[in-house]
């Protein structure tokens, strides 16, 4: 998985935007949603991501895995990554 | 680690970057960079009263503009259009959007189409240009060639036709005037014929070479329904192939909300620069003086600066206000 063609992404002291340059909508992410992507771009495997991020934020229930998993399929279903 | 609840890629309503608002961005998400001012025609409605020779005497010079792209990769801003005046008639078009696009960066050019020759495509190809913004004001050579004084209909046409077969994404822009706005449908018809995926329209802005012009070329307030009904129609009818884009709200309401709402959005004038809007006389910075961050620190603060508000109430009552957007205020 990997950001789609015209998929931007850049850091934010907020976390960080995605803009999406071919149909020119921008958004806005919180710090999770910044690890799934900078995760995306270290190439790690999708599967693998929500526990990653469990793991590096220390989280004991299952909110961040929660989110991550929805990021990565509101990703797809955006078409902002692709195989 | 904050974990804030809901949709964790908000997405913010835009329509384009420029609805984006700046916020707390360390950078801007999209420059427009007016790279001359220089043009081979000479439109009726042309807001920057490009033409032959009207080139800035002050232009941004080869070591100026090369700085300043280094500062567009180096703040990491993902969205960079070249415009004019007719930025392919610059003697470094091409090296610069090289540089750009080698660097990662995404570009779009803003062009009249005129220089879409086959070999210019493929190179706008071979460099990875985002889009080409075509500006084709007419269904018919008869309307665009009145409006695009010097121009051709059917060379413009055929440079978009060379897009499309070098596979380069393209974009419709379309300006209404009294003699061209009837052609709406038509034209957003021919846009999806030669390729596009983007149409792009709007109300026609009295400042630069319309205010010269206006009484012979600005629609009449009465063609305006019309025209609008016509888009919203054929909105609906490409809906899925190609986006048609179109401002129905009229400029007062826009800087109305951009007072409140600054867009991520920085326009770079061909001498350098940086005004707030292209729709206000502002300039809130120089890129041969500043660098590029500091004037996206001050963009913020310029736009709250009491003569910004000023002019646009002043806009409401004198309308006409916009013929003097050329004589640049300094915040």
């Amino acid at each position: 998985m990997k950001l789609a063609k015209y998929v931007k992404f850049r850091e934010e002291k907020f976390g960080g935007v995605l803009f999406e340059t071919r149909s020119e909508k921008v958004y806005t992410l919180n710090p999770t949603a910044t690890a799934v992507v900078r995760e995306i771009q270290a190439g790690s495997d999708e599967g693998s991501i929500p526990a990653r991020l469990k793991e590096r934020f220390h989280d004991t229930g299952e909110a961040i895995e929660r989110e991550a998993i929805a990021f990565l399929a509101e990703l797809r279903q955006k078409g902002l990554v692709e195989d | 680690m904050a974990t804030p609840a809901g949709d964790p890629a908000a997405q913010i309503p835009a329509t384009t970057p420029a609805a984006t608002e700046s916020g707390d961005l360390g950078a801007p998400l999209y420059i427009a960079w007016q790279v001359t001012n220089e043009c081979n025609l000479a439109c009726l409605h042309c807001i920057e009263e490009s033409g032959p020779g009207k080139a800035f005497h002050d232009e941004l010079d080869h070591e100026q503009a090369s700085r300043f792209l280094e500062q567009v990769i180096d703040l990491e801003v993902p969205y960079l259009s070249f415009s004019g005046g007719e930025p392919m008639v610059h003697p470094r078009f091409f090296e610069m959007v090289e540089y750009v696009c080698s660097r990662n960066g995404q570009v779009k050019i803003e062009t009249n189409g005129h220089y879409l020759t086959p070999e210019n495509c493929a190179r706008l190809k071979a460099l990875g240009v985002k889009a080409v913004q075509v500006s084709l004001d007419g269904a018919t050579r008869e309307t665009f060639n009145r409006m695009r004084v010097r121009g051709d209909f059917d060379l413009c046409v055929d440079g978009v036709r060379n897009l499309r077969a070098a596979g380069v994404p393209i974009e419709i822009n379309y300006s209404p005037t009294r003699f061209n706005a009837h052609e709406i449908g038509a034209a957003v018809d021919l846009a999806a014929q030669l390729g596009a995926y983007s149409f792009y329209t709007g109300r026609t802005m009295y400042t630069g070479n319309a205010v010269k012009t206006w009484h012979r070329m600005a629609p009449e307030e009465a063609q305006y329904g019309p025209f609008f009904e016509t888009l919203h129609r054929k909105t609906e009818e490409y809906r899925g192939s190609m986006r048609v884009y179109f401002h129905e709200m009229g400029l007062l309401e826009e800087l109305r909300y951009r007072l409140h709402h600054p867009a991520a959005l920085l326009i770079v004038l061909p001498n350098g620069l940086v005004k707030l809007i292209n729709a206000l006389p502002f300039v809130c910075g120089d890129l041969r003086r500043q660098s590029l961050g500091e004037i996206w620190g001050r963009f913020q603060t310029a736009w709250q600066d009491p003569r910004v508000a000023r002019f646009v109430d002043d806009l409401a009552v004198d309308p006409r206000k916009t013929a003097t957007l050329h004589q640049w205020v300094y915040l």
